[in-house]
């Protein structure tokens, strides 16, 4: 394959995988009671990711180690433990988001009830993890992904007033909501798009690439081009709400309602393809938050681990994705409403970002496993400000989640 | 840490590498010539000093084994764990240090490596496909 071709391909893969549950179900939350009043956070979310993914992939492919292992180094194995059992819960309440999201997915492509699709979803997701290599499920998955293109272009077939649109992108709180339901918003879309499973991703998945110095100028392009295309797929979703959900006064509360917009702009052809985009996007997201879960644990206890090996040569990291789909597919099985663990997820990831933003940024700059390619002055300072901002959005999340009856 | 100043002075002597044992050693990733991950130094089996005690200056403390397995626990949390449920990796074994300690022999044969050998034969490798590599 040309390099020209492998970057193109890179950049798709990146478009069609930034999307996940939380940012489909958040943003169509949002532009449905806040129109575009809080679309400023996007761009934030999405410069955060930029910078976090990049700083990952670059300590990755530098210094040979993955993100837990130097956790373990840098804290101790006390802290290190805390910070992996936080960390660890979270990915699995993203897991347990994700699969749900695949089976209403699947409920609107079929109208089977998503209980039956929860033990095929998890069933599909684990077979991928067990036989699929990883270059393949991610440029597979990442492809079909960018079938959510169909919302940026349901925006173009609602014929907006483009000018009333980009008037009304400011940030404002609406009379009709209190101004702790807003900020509280605000968080949960920051968290969405910075979900911190994705730095383990990165990390462990330049490791799964045998990535070296000289591939981060590609995975540069990725992440500069990639994610904040991404980005305006997450923003065209809170559009299409904006639209079509606001003045209506119906507020977002399923999956089927985040696609509505679709299907009223553009039938059932552009409907088909933005719910082949949902699977791809949570299904995906799936896969990630699953791998996560197994690299985190073992690199704290410094077991084999990634889908390089055989499953058999990496038994305990095999065994922990196992365990945690099943958790997953456990707490699903009480009935309990994917939409409403996927809130709780994005929340409890913001509360967890410094958790893996800090360690990141303080081996970015150590000289022992970087050599010459620490962090630069530029980095760092952008790197500083997103320190205050995610110690910030942590901070708040659990009062403005109290305050807020959670967005009610 | 972040600074280059504060790294220990390579030493190319033939008295060898000054380390820090609890920076160099102690929670670093264990690994077999083949790279494959053995397990995280947890602990260290020191000679010549019994705990609580001041080291003899006469009689230098060696490191006789790095230890895994349950003593981590008791390492966060505190307590003993019994001498026979210490999973050890000899010294003499160790062959190179960077940032992961380098061992002779492959990862299945040492002791530290039992869980993985168990969850292998008794549930991975019985599940279809599970000693063949993703495609």
């Amino acid at each position: 394959m040309s390099k020209v071709l492998g970057i193109f391909l890179g950049i798709l893969t990146a478009i069609g995988g930034f999307v996940d549950i939380g940012d489909l179900v958040t943003n169509a939350v949002v532009g449905s009671r806040f129109g575009l009043s809080l679309a400023w956070v996007l761009p934030i979310g999405v410069i955060g990711i930029i910078v976090f993914a990049q700083m990952s992939g670059r300590v990755a492919a530098i210094s040979g180690r993955a993100t837990f292992e130097i956790i373990r180094e840098r804290l101790g194995p006390g802290l290190s433990l805390a910070n992996l059992g936080a960390s660890f819960f979270i990915n699995l309440l993203t897991l347990t988001a994700e699969v749900g999201g695949i089976a209403l997915a699947m409920q609107l492509a079929s109208g089977i009830e998503p209980l039956l699709w929860m033990p095929v979803a998890a069933f599909a997701v684990w077979l991928v993890l067990w036989r699929v290599g990883f270059e393949v499920m991610e440029n597979v998955v990442g492809l079909l992904g960018l079938c959510l293109v169909a919302f940026a272009v349901a925006v173009f077939l609602l014929k907006p007033d483009w000018g009333a649109l980009v008037q009304s992108a400011v940030p404002k709180v609406p009379q009709s909501e209190h101004p702790s339901t807003y900020w509280y918003y605000a968080v949960a879309l920051f968290g969405a798009a910075m979900t911190p499973y994705e730095v383990f991703f990165f990390s462990s998945g330049a490791r799964e690439e045998h990535w070296s110095k000289k591939d981060l100028g590609e995975s540069r392009a990725n992440v500069f081009v990639g994610f904040p295309l991404g980005g305006l797929l997450s923003l065209s979703i809170a559009v299409c709400a904006t639209l079509v959900m606001l003045p209506r006064g119906i507020q977002v509360e399923s999956l089927s309602q985040v696609a509505m917009p679709v299907a009223q702009a553009g039938g059932t052809v552009l409907l088909i393809i933005v719910i082949l985009g949902m699977v791809a996007a949570t299904f995906g997201a799936a896969l990630e938050t699953c791998l996560s879960s197994g690299y985190t644990i073992a690199q704290y206890f410094g077991w084999p681990w990634g889908k390089f090996r055989k499953p058999a040569q990496a038994s305990r990291f095999h065994l922990v994705m196992i365990v945690s789909l099943l958790i997953g597919l456990g707490v699903l099985a009480t009935g309990v409403d994917p939409v409403q663990v996927t809130e709780f997820s994005v929340v409890f990831s913001a509360l967890a970002l410094p958790l893996t933003y800090l360690p990141i940024l303080l081996v970015a700059n150590d000289p022992e496993y970087m050599g010459e390619d620490v962090n630069g002055k530029g980095t760092n300072a952008i790197g500083l400000i997103y320190l205050a901002i995610i110690v910030v959005a942590s901070v708040a999340a659990i009062p403005l989640m109290i305050v807020s009856g959670m967005g009610a | 840490m972040t600074d280059s100043s504060h790294e220990l002075p390579r030493d190319t002597s033939v008295r060898g590498r000054v380390l820090d044992a609890r920076l160099h050693l102690l929670d670093r990733q264990i690994v077999d010539p083949d790279e494959v991950p053995l397990a995280t130094v947890d602990d260290l089996e020191l000679d010549g000093v019994e705990p609580g005690d001041r080291p003899d200056p006469d009689a230098p403390v060696r490191v006789r084994a790095l230890l895994s397995g349950p003593l981590l626990m008791t390492r966060i949390f505190g307590g003993r764990v019994r001498r026979d449920r210490q999973d050890e990796v000899p010294w003499r074994d160790v062959s190179d240090l960077d940032a992961v300690v380098h061992v002779v022999k492959p990862a299945d044969e040492y002791e530290a490596s039992w869980t993985e050998r168990w969850v292998r034969e008794r549930i991975i490798a019985r599940i279809p496909g599970g000693r063949h590599a993703p495609e």
